[in-house]
């Protein structure tokens, strides 16, 4: 019985890490741009839905349609801003620049909101579906039937349309897909709006399920990373195994051996994935010395 | 070829640095003057994990500070706070004190906020032979080192917080005590404590121990705590909280459908307004808590403790602004004593001698610094917290047991 409720429990959190992972894993593909100011994105969105939520009683849930244009218009700005600026420049530039960026959003988020913890709490929050003698947390079923929802919508963009393919060309031959008349420039901007536009919905789940506070992005960023290096870098069906796998993981480590031991889970994983199988479950080996 | 244009600017960089740091030194000095104001220095977690209480310890402080400047100031001197934020990090915490002692040169130092924070700020203090009153150190970490100048403001260690409560436990007639017990605690060297206090004496009395296990500072997810608690049938939960934690767990256990018959946590429960709200009024009936400070204690100062907290901030006080409080009063009494801030030895030697009237009640120590008076037990009832142990400063003369399920007030 605590052996299903506790994966009950992790596979609900898993879907709702695999949104928030979708962001992070597709600019990547894309772009090879590590984008560590996600986590810092993803707690500013949660933030405009703790702010909406305050001013207006809007369920937070419903404010997705708000959240996601509102960051999607952040993240085109930023990429046109600051990142484009980089393209050029080694992988590691990015790195830094985004690790600059997180850090600043904090401090903005501080300023603004100041450093104490929030929370979003709609009449369903503290309530479960009871199900024989396991229960399942209302916001969180919520969460992860919302995060399942904007996945596929992400999928099918990425799949049916041509924008969608145009993105994906310009990750698989950047060369080639310039060749067939791709605006790469405003691809790789689009792609980098869409991929924050997902912590529109992601920061929005996240605001029922956890308090946070401006600095609650640095645990996010660490797992957020272990998800998708599990998953394969780039990968969008990798980076949804990986949540799955990494939050029944973090459950189990919380409930069998501590919950002291369940971030760790998420370092671990990184170490073990580059040691032993540096592509993850669904990424591809990339040949460096050749591809630049 | 670009290292080489870099240098220039790089040496141009070190010359400001190094001429910043001769100008800030030859700005510090002197001193001595009766009419310049008395500095007291302290660092607290105005941003990070414990910003919340850092941000009422820092309201206490000032609160005091207006107090104490409308009366004339300390030693007929103003007084000036000079309080910077340590990020609720151990490192930043220790070059803040020390950057108050070496290069601010304070004249007295008030402590940080909790044991973990606290510990090392107070070495720092030891090795600069200063006086560190603190609001909020209870950890034992913090008594066997041997120091001589660290007090703890409030009137009982962690160990001995919740000793009413154990008490009140064991001393229930067969058919009521609980038969087992959940431990569950944050990794704090002040909620920890006070949990294994409570252990030890449930345990001497035959309650069993179900659950004990210790969680990180930054879980913010406790579904899985409370499954866990659930399938193992706790008959009393105690939890080491900080504030979110417990929180986090009330709302946990409602979700999980699971409600103990005595439940106890440290810290949450006292922070009135926000923790109702935050697990809900109706879901706070019965819970227990240690408290160092009653808004309705008739302590000397304490009403108008009250009175200007509410013109200043609005609503009531929290525990730990009383207790920035306390500890400032504790210092301000000291240095009244002995008249002078500049042997701190002394003002340490009238401490451990004597005993010091604060809102908390009369506050003595013994050699080591530790507190010798006792925490009070509050229970919420019907929305409110009241005080229901010891029978003298009681505020209800009934105490809630068993805790009725989830959702029962309001």
């Amino acid at each position: 019985m605590k052996l299903a409720q506790t994966i009950l429990l992790g596979l609900l959190t898993g879907g709702v890490y695999a949104l928030l992972a979708s962001g992070l894993t597709l600019v990547f593909g894309v772009m090879r741009i590590i984008n560590v100011a996600q986590g810092a994105l993803l707690i500013l969105a949660a933030l405009f839905t703790f702010e909406i939520w305050r001013r207006t009683g809007l369920d937070p849930l419903l404010s997705i349609v708000v959240t996601t244009p509102l960051m999607f218009g952040i993240g085109w700005l930023l990429y046109r801003g600051m990142l484009a600026r980089v393209r050029a420049a080694p992988e590691a530039m990015s790195v830094l620049l985004t690790f600059a960026l997180a850090i600043a959003i904090e401090g903005f988020m501080g300023l603004i909101w100041r450093n104490v913890f929030r929370s979003v709490t709609p009449s369903y929050f503290a309530s479960s579906f009871h199900v024989g003698s396991l229960f399942l947390p209302k916001g969180l079923a919520a969460g992860c039937l919302t995060a399942v929802v904007v996945l596929a919508l992400l999928y099918l963009v990425l799949t049916r349309t041509w924008t969608g393919r145009a993105i994906r060309g310009a990750a698989e031959n950047l060369q080639g897909a310039q060749l067939v008349g791709v605006r790469v420039l405003d691809v790789a901007a689009l792609t980098f709006a869409i991929g924050v536009a997902t912590t529109g919905a992601g920061g929005s789940i996240l605001s029922i399920l956890q308090p946070f506070f401006p600095a609650s992005h640095y645990v996010w960023i660490s797992k957020l990373l272990g998800i998708i290096v599990l998953g394969g870098m780039g990968s969008l069906p990798g980076a949804a195994i990986g949540a799955l796998l990494l939050g029944v993981a973090e459950n189990l480590t919380s409930a069998y051996i501590s919950p002291r031991w369940s971030l760790v889970v998420f370092y671990v994983v990184i170490m073990v994935v580059l040691l032993v199988r540096p592509q993850g479950i669904a990424g591809s080996r990339l040949r460096e010395d050749v591809a630049a | 070829m670009t290292k080489f244009r870099r240098l220039p600017a790089v040496l141009v960089t070190l010359l400001l640095l190094v001429a910043a740091g001769c100008s800030s030194k030859s700005g510090s000095g002197g001193g001595g003057e009766t009419s310049k104001p008395l500095v007291i220095g302290a660092s607290l977690p105005l941003s990070g994990d414990f910003s919340q209480p850092g941000e009422a310890s820092h309201r206490g402080y000032t609160i005091w500070q207006e107090m104490v400047n409308k009366n004339g100031g300390l030693l007929k001197r103003q007084v000036q706070l000079k309080i910077v934020d340590d990020a609720s990090d151990q490192n930043t915490v220790v070059s803040d004190y020390t950057r108050l002692i070496s290069q601010d040169k304070v004249d007295l130092l008030l402590g940080s906020f909790s044991s973990l924070l606290n510990i090392p700020a107070s070495a720092v203090a030891e090795r600069n032979r200063k006086t560190f009153v603190c609001p909020s150190c209870g950890s034992p970490d913090m008594f066997n080192r041997g120091f001589k100048n660290i007090f703890f403001a409030q009137p009982a260690t962690a160990v001995h917080q919740a000793d009413l409560f154990a008490q009140w436990v064991t001393s229930l007639p067969a058919d009521q005590r609980p038969k087992t017990a959940a431990y569950p605690t944050q990794d704090d060297p002040f909620a920890q404590p006070v949990v294994e206090g409570i252990k030890a004496k449930l345990e001497a009395a035959g309650i069993k121990t179900v659950y004990s296990k210790v969680y990180p500072p930054d879980t913010g997810n406790f579904d899985t705590i409370a499954s866990d608690i659930k399938a193992s049938k706790a008959d009393l939960i105690a939890q080491g909280a900080v504030f979110e934690d417990g929180v986090g767990l009330v709302r946990s256990l409602v979700k999980a459908g699971y409600s103990p018959k005595q439940m106890f946590q440290t810290s949450a429960p006292s922070n009135g307004d926000q923790y109702s709200k935050g697990v809900g009024v109706g879901n706070t009936e019965g819970v227990f808590y240690a408290v160092s400070w009653s808004p309705q204690a008739k302590y000397p100062l304490n009403q108008e403790f009250l009175q200007a907290y509410k013109a200043k901030y609005g609503g009531v006080p929290e525990e730990d602004a009383a207790d920035a409080f306390a500890a400032a009063q504790v210092l301000q009494a000291a240095v009244q004593a002995v008249g002078s801030v500049d042997d701190q030895a002394k003002i340490s030697d009238w401490l451990h001698k004597n005993k010091v009237e604060t809102i908390l009640g009369p506050l003595s120590w013994d050699e080591r610094g530790a507190p010798q008076q006792a925490f009070i037990l509050a229970q919420w009832q019907n929305g409110a917290a009241q005080v229901v142990l010891p029978k003298e400063v009681a505020t209800s003369q009934t105490i809630v047991n068993p805790k009725p399920n989830w959702g029962a007030q309001g």
